[in-house]
């Protein structure tokens, strides 16, 4: 299956929980918030979620701006 | 001499802007010369790709040791400015938000119904709204009446550096206000700060005029004590200008 992540397209061989798949990409860290499909998933919820076939991924954080 | 936002007081009534910098080190020295306990941030999508040891900017600028505002640059509609504040919100635990939503991306002049439209939803959210508007001063009022907890008209259009461009208006919004006015954007250099702080502004937000001169470090200190001077000959209140000279010293007892 397919993810979009930050708005590229992400081959995916088998089921993942966000989490896992955060892990897997070398993305877990503190300062980041994630949103998929235009909903937050809160921190606590990275382990339920199972991400699903064209899940658009945002990872966001704050970045130098005015 | 403190400033009043969200409930929580500031000594500086300078917020700087943490964008334009060459690195983070250089950001977090500006701040810390600049005395600023405010800065912003934008919240936008993480870089994906090999630098994985690439810091955060969180990581140099902690929320622990400053407040971080967080701002909706980048955002052209109310709907778009909403996302990005619910973000920003999960990101930092904090209501405290800079609703900035631009008319487009040559002027990036303020978009003021869709920051009105913006405004109001967000406070329905519990957010606690600084809001970067024009000098409209009709416009500056209604943020106000509608819960903003500061109204943010701009000098001039950011990243011009051309400092305040209608006094008059940023008078008038000043005059007519219950909360406090922070002057953000277009401010250039130290002196422009100082007038902007002479007229009775309650702060200044500025980036570009620090980042983008020559030594950021230096300028950042200048524009401290460009705060500090502007606010005191404020509660001063500057001297009557004569259209005639006035001798300093006494006539009478002038030598003749």
């Amino acid at each position: 299956m397919n993810v979009i992540l930050n708005g590229k397209k992400i081959f995916l061989e088998k089921k993942l929980s966000l989490n896992d798949f955060l892990i897997m990409h070398n993305l877990k860290e503190n300062n980041i918030v994630i949103e998929i499909n235009r909903n937050i998933i809160t921190k606590s919820l990275w382990h339920d979620y199972e991400l699903k076939n064209n899940d658009k991924i945002e990872i966001i954080t704050a970045v130098g701006g005015g | 001499m403190s400033l009043i936002l969200d409930k929580k007081i500031y000594s500086s009534r300078l917020i700087i802007g943490s964008g334009k910098y060459k690195d983070f080190e250089q950001t977090k020295k500006a701040l810390d010369a600049s005395g600023a306990e405010i800065i912003t941030v934008a919240i936008k999508r993480t870089n994906i790709g090999q630098e994985k040891t690439k810091k955060n900017l969180l990581d140099y600028i902690s929320p622990k040791d400053y407040k971080i505002l967080p701002n909706t640059a980048g955002c052209f509609s109310a709907e778009d400015a909403i996302r990005v504040s619910l973000l920003a919100r999960e990101l930092l635990g904090d209501n405290l938000l800079k609703l900035e939503v631009l008319a487009d991306k040559d002027t990036l002049l303020p978009n003021e119904k869709e920051t009105l439209v913006a405004a109001k939803e967000l406070v329905k959210l519990g957010f606690s709204i600084m809001a970067y508007t024009t000098d409209n001063i009709s416009l500056a009022k209604s943020l106000e009446e509608i819960g903003c907890i500061s109204v943010m008209p701009l000098a001039s259009p950011i990243g011009t550096g051309q400092g305040i461009i209608n006094p008059e208006k940023i008078n008038k919004i000043i005059k007519n206000a219950n909360v406090p006015i922070i002057v953000d954007a277009g401010i250039g250099t130290a002196s422009d700060a100082t007038i902007a702080m002479e007229m009775g502004c309650d702060g200044v937000l500025l980036n570009s005029a620090i980042a983008m001169s020559d030594n950021p470090e230096l300028m950042a200190e200048a524009m401290k004590y460009a705060i500090i001077s502007g606010r005191k000959a404020y509660k001063a209140k500057r001297m009557n200008i004569s259209p005639i000279a006035i001798p300093s010293s006494n006539k009478k007892d002038a030598i003749s």
